[in-house]
């Protein structure tokens, strides 16, 4: 292979570099593969005593091919879904704030699309799971109005989007008051505690085809003004100055990206209850092992969260199979474990 | 042209920025006031900066914005830049006050260089793509005239060869090329830099020094820089002296050092020495030995 002429490997490193658009490439290609192993694996684990194997998948019967098709199959791909939208919108909250610990929760969003799945199911009086496309569509809205509500009151309170540090604050007191009106209105109704702790506590199990097909349609509808907002993005990391004199429009591009992580958070949270960390740790992972603009990491970062949620989603079926436990309380555990070694690298190098 | 061996990237001068000069936009006037303020009065708060200010500031020259601390050259700069609004009095772009723009065009017109960029996670060359920001819509824009502008200005700066690095990674003086190239990148008429060699070392702030000038020489850009280093700012071609909350005075190097602006502006005696046709700030550490 010929060197190329000093010009044309300018032209190259001035378009960013063939290497880093390779590295791009094969990253992308990685997790690609991560997530249809993963897929595969959630395929043949599960809590019916069918037996699993590989065998089976490629040759199952009348009763295990609906377990295959109706159940597992829309849960892993609903729960990829719902992953990739947690990790969009942590990808563009940390944008937005400059913060890397920024995510749908500490601003309040996550509890409040919690707070409006409750109180429609109070008011309509059923229960969570098996309910048919247009109960989906009211869930998600009344997640989204909650979302939409906390993130108003969030911002109210910090008076602006432009201070970091007071908005996080805010965030966290209104998610807060959002948990404890959740509890407070649940105990007036003791037959649906039990079944509203699994859905507070994140779950994949009412994930069913509407779900599924739902969390895919609005992750195509967040993922397209993020990728366009990108440049934006990466604008504003040069201060909010520069950003204004380069031509952006602040207070628009804001307001617009805080609506994807509003409505992708709210989607979430309306068919899966609260997951935390998949938003902290899909856009961490994607900086820590490649060198990205905004418009890659919006792309990388709902690809890991999408397989960060299989991944916890099919570890919470099988660490005390045949029972499951709450793929919240599994992303907790190693989000939670991440957030504390990445501290403690960062006070080492420090 | 100078060949700077001991840092390998000096920042060079002439053909490679007259070359810009062609595909710059015509409608640029060489000579004229681009810039104009009419009573302008800037104030945070109850705390007014700076008052009464009417200037117009020429294009195809580097003026420098010299005063103490605190007398009002960033607020100056960025009201220029429309990113503050002042409270009282207008502010101009080529006859038209900065608000009636719009923001895009205005992007296009304007280039500005804060005095402390926020540390960024980007490449050099992303960064200096940003420049480029405002010369296209969120979905279209013309790939080869951005990569144009951002190899000719990356060339200029001398900051091609870092182009893929983070600027995370890159020193100090690296990086303040980088984002000087951002803002040549916009190829915009007008050029306002708020400190651009604060934090360089002297054989690089004396590029930079030489690259605004063949800017407003070379390109007839209107270039607006305040310069904290007496010296360095008394080789720009004009002088605006802020001081006491107003403007001392504006006008020519000569006419500076002949109405004995900078003394005024700093309320003590401010030395400068001619020397080889320079003018040089003498520190007067001990003012009678000079006497």
């Amino acid at each position: 292979m010929s060197v190329p002429r000093p010009e044309v490997a300018e032209l190259i490193a001035v378009r960013g570099g063939s290497a880093a658009s390779a590295r791009f490439r094969l990253w992308l290609t990685a997790w690609i593969a991560v997530t249809l192993l993963l897929t595969g694996g959630s395929l043949i684990v599960g809590t019916s005593s069918i037996e699993t194997s590989l065998g089976w998948l490629l040759s199952p019967d009348a009763q295990s091919s609906v377990v295959l098709w109706q159940i597992r199959l829309p849960r892993t791909v609903g729960a990829w879904f719902a992953g990739a939208l947690l990790g969009l919108a942590g990808g563009i909250a940390q944008g937005v704030f400059r913060n890397p610990l920024a995510e749908p929760y500490l601003l309040g969003t996550a509890s409040g699309a919690a707070l409006g799945v409750t109180l429609s199911l109070l008011a309509a009086d059923t229960a969570i799971g098996g309910l048919a496309w247009a109960g989906q569509l009211g869930l998600t809205g009344a997640a989204c109005v909650g979302a939409c509500a906390a993130i108003l009151l969030t911002i109210m309170l910090s008076r602006g989007v432009l201070e970091t540090a007071g908005l996080l604050l805010s965030g966290i007191v209104i998610a807060f008051l959002m948990s404890a009106l959740t509890s407070l209105l649940l105990l007036t109704r003791p037959e649906m505690w039990r079944v509203m702790q699994v859905f507070l506590l994140g779950s994949t199990g009412f994930i069913g085809w509407s779900s599924a097909l739902l969390l895919g349609i609005v992750f195509l509808v967040c993922l397209v003004p993020s990728t366009l907002f990108a440049r934006g993005l990466d604008a504003l990391t040069l201060g909010d100055d520069t950003a204004q004199s380069l031509g952006l429009s602040l207070p628009w591009l804001r307001l617009t990206l805080l609506g994807v992580v509003t409505l992708a958070t709210a989607a979430a949270v309306g068919q899966i209850g609260i997951v935390g960390f998949v938003g902290l740790v899909a856009p961490h992972l994607v900086r820590q092992t490649l060198k990205v603009n905004h418009r890659q990491l919006l792309i990388g970062a709902p690809l890991c969260g999408g397989a960060l949620l299989q991944g916890a989603d099919l570890l919470s079926r099988w660490i005390i199979r045949p029972a499951e436990l709450p793929v919240g309380a599994v992303t907790a555990c190693i989000g939670g474990v991440y957030l504390v070694v990445l501290l403690w690298r960062r006070n080492r190098d420090a | 042209m100078r060949d700077r061996t001991t840092n390998g990237h000096a920042i060079r001068s002439g053909d490679a920025i007259r070359s810009a000069d062609a595909t710059r936009s015509g409608d640029a006037e060489p000579v004229g006031a681009p810039l104009t303020c009419r009573d302008v009065s800037i104030s945070y708060g109850a705390h007014t900066v700076l008052k009464g200010v009417s200037l117009e500031i020429h294009a195809g020259r580097w003026t420098a914005v010299v005063g103490p601390n605190g007398s009002g050259k960033s607020s100056l700069l960025r009201a220029l830049a429309g990113l503050a609004a002042p409270r009282l009095g207008t502010i101009s772009l080529r006859g038209r006050p900065l608000p009636a723009w719009p923001r895009r065009e205005r992007a296009r017109q304007l280039a500005w260089l804060a005095q402390t960029s926020a540390a960024t996670e980007l490449t050099a060359a992303e960064v200096v793509r940003l420049g480029r920001f405002a010369h296209g819509g969120w979905l279209t824009h013309r790939q080869s005239d951005d990569d144009a502008a951002i190899q000719r200005a990356m060339r200029a700066t001398g900051s091609l060869a870092w182009a893929e690095r983070r600027v995370t990674k890159l020193s100090g003086g690296e990086r303040q090329r980088v984002y000087l190239a951002r803002v040549l990148a916009v190829e915009a008429p007008v050029l306002l830099l708020d400190e651009p060699t604060t934090y360089l070392d002297p054989p690089h702030q004396e590029d930079v020094a030489r690259l605004l000038r063949e800017q407003a020489h070379g390109c007839g850009v209107c270039v607006v820089s305040a310069i904290h280093d007496l010296s360095l700012a008394l080789a720009a071609d004009r002088l605006i002296v802020l001081g006491q909350q107003r403007v001392i005075g504006h006008g020519s190097v000569a006419e500076a050092l002949a109405g004995d602006w900078l003394s005024a502006a700093f309320r003590t005696r401010v030395d400068i020495v001619e020397h080889g046709g320079a003018h040089l700030w003498r520190p007067a550490l001990d003012p009678s030995a000079y006497d």
